[in-house]
């Protein structure tokens, strides 16, 4: 069984390796916007999904990476990969300012003041004009070739995937998973939640900041409002919620499932797409809240490592 | 004589807004005896339990367990100094299989942790259920699992809320027996217990709590002697 599981993994990250090789560009750059919304799930189920303590302003650590990317880029000259991977430095340290004080907050109370944290981010960016070029942005120089990007990107989706595999089937992630079930007989139990809680966001809050960066470089403008809209928490939450929060694949599933689904309807269905996508967030939140490989899960038994 | 009990509360008290929950209240634990905690609804029982667990802050007084003071130590510090407790409202992780909720609490390595929980979900008769989702237990089997959990960690000192609840009669004599079986190695246990039978079947030592004070100690003879407890608990 174990064997198998390597070959089909094998198999996918062959074929995805080999990809750009013989398809179009349409298909890896939409293949690209996959593995982003891939690292941004995984992102937010590691707080999120395996805590229970829902980041309505995810996007705040995304924009974060993106800016600091783009600013050692334009303004330092660092080459984009280690300016992202400084992205997400920069990401992981607001999350360690903010998150003492509000991973002590509870419920609705953590969604909102992370909701707030985004607005904050985002005002200060716009404040600070000489640093990130306020309302106008920053342009950075367009790439000759989006390859070296594509796999980047791919790597940081399977870096998340495999973050994610490595804390759920560890205790750190069984202890993660009690804080989500309930956090007072956890923490009864001997368990830190407050510290466990704490080194979640970090991991959770270092990936969309480097991902952030690679899509600065990816877009190769970037702009207050384009980079922290809600949308982009939004829509990391639904894939996270339709593949299976708290599971180690259920982003993945979600995030290629909605993303292709998206495609599809937007080629369709050009004025009312979005509302489509939003009749899904409702679906999802009302009939399946434990998304499809929680539900399962549940059904079958299967073993926490799906 | 210093040493004698393994759990000092003294003088505390709690309150939540205008209401004190519990009021200057001193209670001593003598190591390796089983007492409970009795009295009317709202007499403060479970509060002094969240107290003694940090679970809540006491405004005032001390408590001290194994000598030390530890009313000042959030719960999960309170707990790897040996203090386990179960809840009157069940609290398992519902999402984690029966076995995960046993491993999930314990710090030794995976291999006599997967044995103890193995053990120790024998014991409770969940054996055949380990893979189970917790939340899709019985209600009984859910308070023995939790049971099973507070076992896990090993405490010097178990705080029992309400055990004898929603459990069938003979699982219940199981579970009396269990609690006999950890006094008799060595364990302090307090429970807080409404079944009087309960109580006098298994306690040493009575706390009786009204209206946040405690209102007597003594043995289980003395204390349902005591007119203030028949008056606390039946108003004559």
């Amino acid at each position: 069984m174990r064997w198998l599981a390597l070959l089909i993994a094998f198999i996918i990250l062959a074929g995805l390796g080999t990809m750009p090789l013989y398809t179009s560009n349409y298909i890896i750059t939409f293949t690209l916007q996959i593995f982003m919304w891939i690292a941004l799930a995984e992102s937010w189920n590691l707080i999120s999904g395996l805590t229970g303590y829902v980041s309505f302003g995810h996007v705040a650590f995304f924009g974060t990476g993106a800016y600091t990317a783009a600013i050692l880029i334009t303004k330092v000259g660092w080459h984009w990969l280690p300016a992202s991977l400084m992205g997400s430095v920069t990401a992981a340290s607001l999350a360690l300012l903010i998150g003492y004080p509000c991973l002590r907050l509870k419920g609705p109370y953590f969604a909102i003041s992370m909701l707030g944290l985004n607005e904050v981010v985002r005002a200060l960016v716009s404040y600070f004009d000489s640093l990130t070029g306020g309302g106008s942005g920053i342009t950075l120089s367009p790439m000759n070739s989006i390859l070296p990007l594509y796999y980047a990107m791919g790597g940081i989706a399977l870096a998340g995937l495999v973050i994610t595999y490595w804390t759920i089937t560890s205790r750190f992630g069984l202890r993660l998973l009690s804080i989500r079930e309930n956090e007072v007989a956890a923490e009864a139990m001997g368990i830190p939640t407050a510290a466990l809680k704490l080194y979640a966001f970090l991991i959770s809050a270092a990936l969309p900041g480097i991902v952030g960066g690679f899509y600065a470089r990816y877009v190769s403008h970037i702009e207050p409002l384009g980079t922290f809209p809600l949308i982009t928490t939004v829509t990391m939450i639904v894939m996270c919620l339709f593949g299976g929060r708290g599971t180690i694949f259920g982003p993945v599933l979600g995030a290629t499932l909605l993303s292709l689904f998206q495609e599809w309807a937007w080629a369709r269905f050009l004025y009312i797409h979005e509302a489509i996508f939003g009749a899904i967030i409702v679906f999802v939140i009302l009939l399946m809240p434990r998304g499809i490989l929680g539900v399962l899960q549940q059904r079958y038994r299967l073993p926490r490592i799906v | 004589m210093p040493g004698d009990f393994i759990l000092e509360v003294h003088g505390v008290s709690k309150r939540f807004g205008g209401v004190t929950a519990v009021q200057r209240c001193s209670v001593a634990l003598e190591t390796g005896k089983i007492s409970a905690l009795v009295g009317p609804n709202g007499s403060g029982k479970t509060t002094l339990f969240n107290l003694i667990t940090g679970v809540e802050r006491i405004d005032e007084g001390e408590i001290f367990f194994k000598g030390e003071r530890i009313d000042h130590l959030p719960p999960h510090k309170i707990a790897r100094r040996g203090v386990g407790r179960t809840f009157q409202l069940i609290r398992v992780f519902a999402e984690l299989t029966a076995l995960e909720n046993l491993l999930v609490v314990t710090r030794q390595d995976w291999e006599p942790s997967y044995r103890r929980a193995s053990e120790l979900l024998t014991f409770v008769k969940l054996d055949r259920l380990r893979g189970e989702f917790a939340g899709n237990l019985s209600y009984g089997q859910q308070r023995l699992l939790e049971f099973a959990r507070v076992l896990m960690i090993d405490p010097d000192l178990i705080l029992l809320d309400e055990p004898a609840a929603g459990i069938n009669r003979s699982l219940l004599n199981d579970l009396l027996s269990a609690i006999r079986d950890l006094r008799a190695s060595g364990k302090t246990v307090l429970i807080v217990e409404h079944d009087m039978k309960v109580v006098m079947d298994l306690a040493e030592k009575i706390f009786v709590l009204d209206h946040g004070e405690k209102l007597t100690e003594g043995t289980p003879e003395i204390v349902l002697k005591d007119e203030r407890v028949m008056e606390a608990y039946f108003g004559r």
